[in-house]
C-alpha cells in the first residue's frame, strides 16, 4: 500500500468515527469531520481547524462576541502557558495560529515544518481546547477590537469601510447584518463571562472540521481527531436565516467624511451559492463583468482603462475575500450570498458620473447578456486561471473543506468538468434570473454628501473632464450618454450619516 | 485521480525535505545564470513540478532612479505604461493572450527595481510567453494621448490609500530623513508630481531609453521547463534588444549630524503612530553588518522580544511594534515603528525603545535568543519556497540586489556566523542619536 493510500485509508476510518448520528429533537452528534491531504515526504504540514460558527451566531446585543472569543483563543494564553510563553515557543518555529472569522464559518490555520509539528500542535491544542481566558488577554484583545471599529475602520481604510456599509445595508435585521467585529457599544459591554459562555455553547465536537495536509507522520491524524472528539458532543444547529430583502429602487447610504476621494460599493442579495446549478453560469457572467483585479473585468476596462478614473473596478457573485496573491481565500462559506460591485476610490468630482457608469454597464449586462466572444474568452480564462488557485497546502486543504461544505466532490475539479458544458445561453439565463439593475444598494464614502444627494435626486447631469485633450470620439460620445443617464433616485432612499456614526450601535446609523 | 490533482501534489514536493539540514544551503534548488550577448541575464530554476512556470522580468529601475526634481513616482508610472502593448501586439491582444492563458500576472515597483511577472500553467505555453513578453520590452508603443489617459490612474492609486495614516507617516519619515538621495520620496511619489504626469511624455521616452534595456534587466524563470530550450527562446526573442549603457548616478546623501523630528496631524480620529529611523548600510554580504542588523531587529523588536512583550502584551501601551531593516542598493534606513493606543504614551514608548537600543549596545544578547532568531529566519524562508511563484517572488528581490540567487545562501551563511559581539557592535555603530529621525502622527476629530 502506498503512503497516499494508507493515509487515505486513515481518513476514511476517521471519517467513519466522525459520522453523525442524527435524530429529531435532542440530536446526538458525532464529530469532528476530518479532511485529509497526506503528501509523503513533504516537509510542511498545514492545519486548518474550521468551526461552523461565526458572527451570525452573536447573540443580539453582543455583536462581536464570536470574533472576540476566537481571537482570545488565537492570541491569548492557554491554561498552561501565558501568551508571552506561547509567542516565545512559536517564534523559533516561525509559527503562528491564524484566524479568520466570517458570518457562519471561522477558521484557525497554521503551517509548520514537520520538524516542529509535535511541539506546535501541543501548544495549539492547549490554546483551542484548554484556553486560559486570562483577564489581561481579554482586555488587550477587546480594546483592539473597539479601536478597530472606532478609529481604524471608519478613518483609515475607506475601501473596506464601503464594503462593510454595504453589508449593513444588505442585511438589515438579519444575522449577517453585523460587522464581525461588532459595534463599539456591544464590544465595550462584553465580559469574560460572555466569552466563556460562547465558548462553552459552541465548542462542540460536531462543529469542527479538521483539515490536515502535507507530510504529517503516522498517528497524527488519530491524535488530533481524538483531541477534538473529546469536546462535548453536539453541534450548533445551522442558522435558519430570514429571507433577504431586495432593495426597492436605488438605495443609497452616504457616509460623510473629509476625504479627497470617494469609495463606492454596491450590490444586492442573490439566491444562489456554489451548490446551486446556476452557479457556474453566473460565475462566468461575474468574471466577464468584474473579475477581481484582472484586466478581463469589463468594469475595469470601461472605468479605468478607457477613462483613467481610478485604480480598479470589480464585481463578485458571492462574498469575496482575497487570499494569496489575487486568488479567492477559502472557508468563507455562507448559506446566502450577494452580488456586489467594488469601485475603488476616485476623485470626488467624478463620483456621480461613475455611479451612473457602473449602473448603466450593469443594465447592459442584464439586458444584453454576455457577448459571444466574451463568453468564450471568460470561460477559457476561468478554466486556466483556476488551475493556479490551490498551490499551497493551506489553499488545497481549504478548497477541499469548502467543497465538502457545499456538497460538491471537488470544486476545482468540477470547474474543469462543468465549465466546458455551459453555453452562452446558460449564462444569459442565469444573468436574467439572478441579476438586476434597478434595485441596488449603494454605499458611498465621500465629502459634501448633501450635494451628492441633491444631484442624485435631481438627476443632474454629471460631465467629467480629462487630462488628455484628445480623448477618442467614441468615448466622449458615450460620456454624453452616461452623464445624463437617468437613475430615478427617490429622495426617501438616500440616507446620509457622518462616518463616525457607523459601527457605534447595531445596524445603520439613523440620519 | 485527475491530471490536475497529480500536478498539485507534485508541486508540493518541490521543497526538499533536507532543505533545513544544518549543512545545507537555505536556497536548496539548482539554478543557472547565463548572459546573452546584449547583456540580458537569465536566472533559470527548473523545478520538478509539472505544469506551472513563473516568468519574471526584473528591471533594475525603481524610485531610486528618479533623481531629477519633479519626477518622483515615475518608475511606478512607467510600470503602468509597460502594459500598453506594441504595434504588433496591441494592448487588447496582449490582455487577451494572458486572459486565455489564465495567467496570474501583474507588475510592481519598489525603491530599487520594477518586476513584471506571468505565472501560468502548461510548459507548452512557454514559447508564446517568451515571445509576447520580449515583444513588449523591445517594441513597447504608446502615444502621448495614451499616457495622458493612464496618468490619472496613478492619482486613483494614490487615492486608494489616501485614508491610510501609515502611508502618510512613511512618506513623512523618508522626506524628513533624506536630504538628497532619491529614497527621500516613496515609490508612489509626491502628489504634486503625480498630478504632473500627464505632461511627462518626453521624459517617459528618456526613462525607457535609460533603464528598460537588456543590460539593466534580469529574467528569472522558475518551474517546469527545459533550460536549453528557454535559452534558445530568449536568444531568439530578446537578442535584438539594444543595450543602453546608461549609468545611473544617485545623489550621495550627506552624513546626518543632528537628530530630526517631524509630526503629522491626521485630520480624523486614529491610533497614534511613531516611526524612528537610523541611517543603515546598503545591502551587502561582504561584511557582517547587514546580517547582524537583521538579527538585531528580530531579537529586540519581534513578537517574542522582551520589549514587545512588555509594551504590547503586558503594559498594552502599543498595538504593534516592529523593526524593518530593509535591503536596499544604497544606504537606507533602519526603521523602528509602533502603533500606540493613546497619544500621551508617545514619549513613554519612545523612551522605552531608546533604552532598549542602549541596552543592546552594552549587554550582549542571550545565546539562546540568538539561536531562536536564526531558527525563525530559516523556517520563515523555507515556507515561501512551497510554490513556484513563491520561489520566484522571493528571489526577485535578492536578484535585484546581487543578480545571483547565491546571495541568499551567502546572507543566511552570514546569519549563522553572527555572534552577540557582532550585534553589539552593529548597535553601537548604527544607532547613533545624531543620525536619527523620529516622526509621529496623531489624530484629531471626534
Amino acid at each position: 500500500m502506498t503512503t497516499l493510500m494508507r493515509y487515505a485509508g486513515v481518513g476514511i476510518v476517521c471519517l467513519g468515527l466522525a459520522m453523525f448520528v442524527t435524530g429529531c429533537g435532542g440530536k446526538k452528534t458525532g464529530g469532528p469531520v476530518v479532511e485529509l491531504l497526506p503528501i509523503e515526504g513533504n516537509p510542511l504540514v498545514s492545519l486548518r481547524i474550521v468551526l461552523n460558527v461565526g458572527s451570525a451566531h452573536d447573540p443580539a446585543g453582543k455583536e462581536g462576541l464570536a470574533q472576540l472569543t476566537l481571537n482570545l483563543l488565537a492570541n491569548g494564553g492557554s491554561r498552561d502557558l501565558t501568551f508571552q510563553e506561547i509567542s516565545e515557543r512559536f517564534y523559533p518555529m516561525a509559527a503562528r495560529l491564524g484566524l479568520r472569522v466570517d458570518k457562519e464559518m471561522s477558521a484557525f490555520s497554521g503551517t509548520v515544518h514537520v520538524d516542529n509539528l509535535e511541539a506546535y500542535y501541543a501548544i495549539l491544542r492547549g490554546m483551542l481546547l484548554e484556553p486560559g481566558f486570562r483577564e489581561e488577554d481579554f482586555t488587550r484583545i477587546k480594546t483592539n477590537q473597539v479601536n478597530f471599529l472606532e478609529r481604524t475602520l471608519v478613518n483609515n481604510m475607506d475601501e473596506q469601510f464601503g464594503k462593510e456599509i454595504l453589508n449593513l445595508m444588505l442585511y438589515e435585521d438579519h444575522p449577517y447584518g453585523r460587522n464581525e467585529a461588532g459595534t463599539v457599544e456591544s464590544v465595550s459591554n462584553l465580559t469574560l463571562d460572555d466569552v466563556r459562555s460562547f465558548y462553552k455553547e459552541h465548542f462542540l465536537r460536531g462543529n469542527f472540521t479538521i483539515g490536515l495536509a502535507g507530510g504529517y507522520p503516522d498517528g497524527f491524524v488519530e491524535k488530533v481527531t481524538a483531541d477534538f472528539a473529546a469536546l462535548p458532543e453536539g453541534r450548533t444547529p445551522q442558522l435558519v436565516l430570514p429571507e433577504t430583502r431586495m432593495p426597492s429602487g436605488l438605495e443609497f447610504m452616504i457616509a460623510e467624511k473629509q476625504t479627497p476621494a470617494t469609495a463606492i460599493s454596491m450590490g444586492f442579495p442573490v439566491k444562489l451559492t456554489r451548490a446551486d446549478k446556476d452557479f457556474f453560469a453566473l460565475w462566468i457572467a461575474g468574471a466577464h463583468f468584474g473579475e477581481h483585479r484582472q484586466s478581463l473585468s469589463l468594469l475595469f476596462q470601461k472605468i479605468r482603462e478607457e477613462r483613467g478614473q481610478n485604480y480598479g473596478n470589480y464585481a463578485y457573485i458571492e462574498h469575496f475575500i482575497q487570499g494569496r496573491d489575487k486568488f479567492p481565500a477559502t472557508n468563507y462559506a455562507r448559506q446566502q450570498q450577494y452580488f456586489s460591485i467594488w469601485i475603488r476610490p476616485l476623485a470626488n468630482s467624478n463620483r456621480h458620473f461613475v455611479v451612473r457608469q457602473a449602473l448603466r454597464e450593469l443594465r447592459k449586462l442584464v439586458e444584453e447578456g454576455i457577448p459571444e466572444e466574451r463568453f468564450e474568452l471568460t470561460r477559457t480564462y476561468l478554466l486556466n486561471y483556476t488551475r493556479l488557485y490551490a498551490q499551497t497546502l493551506d489553499e488545497r486543504i481549504g478548497w477541499q473543506i469548502d467543497s465538502r461544505h457545499y456538497g460538491t466532490r471537488d470544486f476545482l475539479d468540477d470547474v474543469q468538468k462543468r465549465l466546458p458544458r455551459i453555453s452562452r445561453e446558460d449564462v444569459n439565463r442565469a444573468i436574467r434570473k439572478h441579476l438586476n439593475f434597478d434595485n441596488v444598494m449603494i454605499a458611498v464614502i465621500t465629502e459634501d454628501a448633501e450635494s451628492l444627494r441633491d444631484a442624485l435626486i435631481a438627476d443632474t447631469p454629471s460631465p467629467i473632464s480629462y487630462a488628455n485633450p484628445n480623448m477618442p470620439a467614441e468615448i466622449l460620445q458615450e460620456d454624453l450618454v452616461i452623464q445624463s443617464y437617468a437613475l430615478g433616485v427617490r429622495p426617501e432612499t438616500v440616507r446620509i450619516a457622518p462616518a463616525t456614526a457607523f459601527f457605534r450601535k447595531a445596524g445603520l446609523p439613523m440620519e | 485521480m485527475t491530471k490536475f490533482l497529480c500536478a498539485a501534489i507534485a508541486l508540493s514536493l518541490i521543497l526538499p525535505a533536507a532543505a533545513l539540514a544544518a549543512e545545507s544551503k537555505i536556497f536548496p534548488f539548482d539554478y543557472r545564470i547565463e548572459e546573452i550577448d546584449n547583456g540580458l541575464k537569465v536566472v533559470s530554476i527548473p523545478l520538478d513540478n509539472p505544469h506551472i512556470i513563473a516568468f519574471y522580468t526584473i528591471v533594475r529601475a525603481g524610485s531610486r532612479n528618479e533623481v531629477e526634481p519633479g519626477k518622483s513616482g515615475f518608475a511606478h508610472f512607467f510600470e503602468h505604461m509597460m502594459f500598453k502593448g506594441t504595434k504588433d501586439v496591441p494592448k487588447e491582444a496582449y490582455d487577451e493572450f494572458l486572459t486565455r492563458l489564465g495567467a496570474g500576472t501583474n507588475g510592481y515597483t519598489t525603491d530599487d527595481y520594477t518586476c513584471y511577472f506571468v505565472v501560468f500553467a502548461g510548459r507548452e505555453n512557454l514559447e508564446e510567453v517568451v515571445r509576447i513578453e520580449a515583444d513588449r520590452f523591445l517594441n513597447l508603443y504608446y502615444d502621448e494621448e495614451m499616457l495622458k489617459t493612464e496618468a490619472p490612474v496613478i492619482e486613483g492609486e494614490y487615492y486608494a490609500s489616501a485614508s491610510n495614516p501609515d502611508r502618510r507617516l512613511f512618506e513623512l519619515l523618508r522626506d524628513t530623513a533624506f536630504e538628497k538621495h532619491s529614497y527621500k520620496h516613496t515609490t508612489l511619489g509626491y502628489l504634486r508630481d503625480i498630478l504632473d504626469m500627464p505632461n511627462q511624455y518626453e521624459y517617459s521616452r528618456l526613462f525607457k531609453q535609460r533603464f528598460y534595456a537588456p543590460d539593466n534587466t534580469i529574467l528569472l524563470v522558475a518551474g517546469d521547463f527545459d533550460h536549453a530550450r528557454l535559452m534558445a527562446l530568449v536568444r531568439e526573442h530578446y537578442g535584438a534588444w539594444e543595450p543602453s549603457g546608461y549609468s545611473l548616478q544617485t545623489p550621495v546623501e550627506p552624513p546626518q549630524t543632528k537628530a530630526k523630528r517631524a509630526h503629522y496631524p491626521w485630520p480624523s480620529k486614529t491610533l497614534p503612530r511613531m516611526a524612528m529611523a537610523y541611517r543603515g548600510p546598503a545591502y551587502t554580504t561582504e561584511s557582517i553588518d547587514k546580517a547582524a542588523l537583521d538579527l538585531l531587529a528580530e531579537i529586540a523588536f519581534s513578537s517574542s522580544s522582551p520589549l514587545y512583550q512588555r509594551l504590547v502584551i503586558e503594559e498594552q501601551k502599543c498595538v504593534s511594534l516592529g523593526a524593518s531593516f530593509a535591503d536596499r542598493r544604497d544606504p537606507y534606513l533602519l526603521v523602528l515603528s509602533s502603533v500606540l493606543r493613546n497619544d500621551e504614551d508617545l514619549p513613554y514608548v519612545e523612551k522605552a525603545i531608546l533604552d532598549e537600543l542602549e541596552r543592546i549596545k552594552t549587554e550582549p544578547v542571550d545565546e539562546k535568543k540568538l539561536a531562536d532568531v536564526k531558527s525563525n529566519l530559516k523556517y520563515s524562508f523555507a515556507r515561501v519556497l512551497g510554490t513556484t511563484d513563491g520561489i520566484a517572488g522571493s528571489l526577485a528581490h535578492s536578484i535585484n540586489l546581487a543578480a545571483d540567487p547565491g546571495t541568499v545562501n551567502a546572507l543566511y551563511g552570514l546569519y549563522e556566523k553572527v555572534t552577540p559581539a557582532d550585534i553589539q557592535e552593529a548597535a553601537r555603530k548604527y544607532f547613533v542619536p545624531a543620525a536619527s529621525t523620529t516622526v509621529t502622527l496623531t489624530g484629531g476629530g471626534q
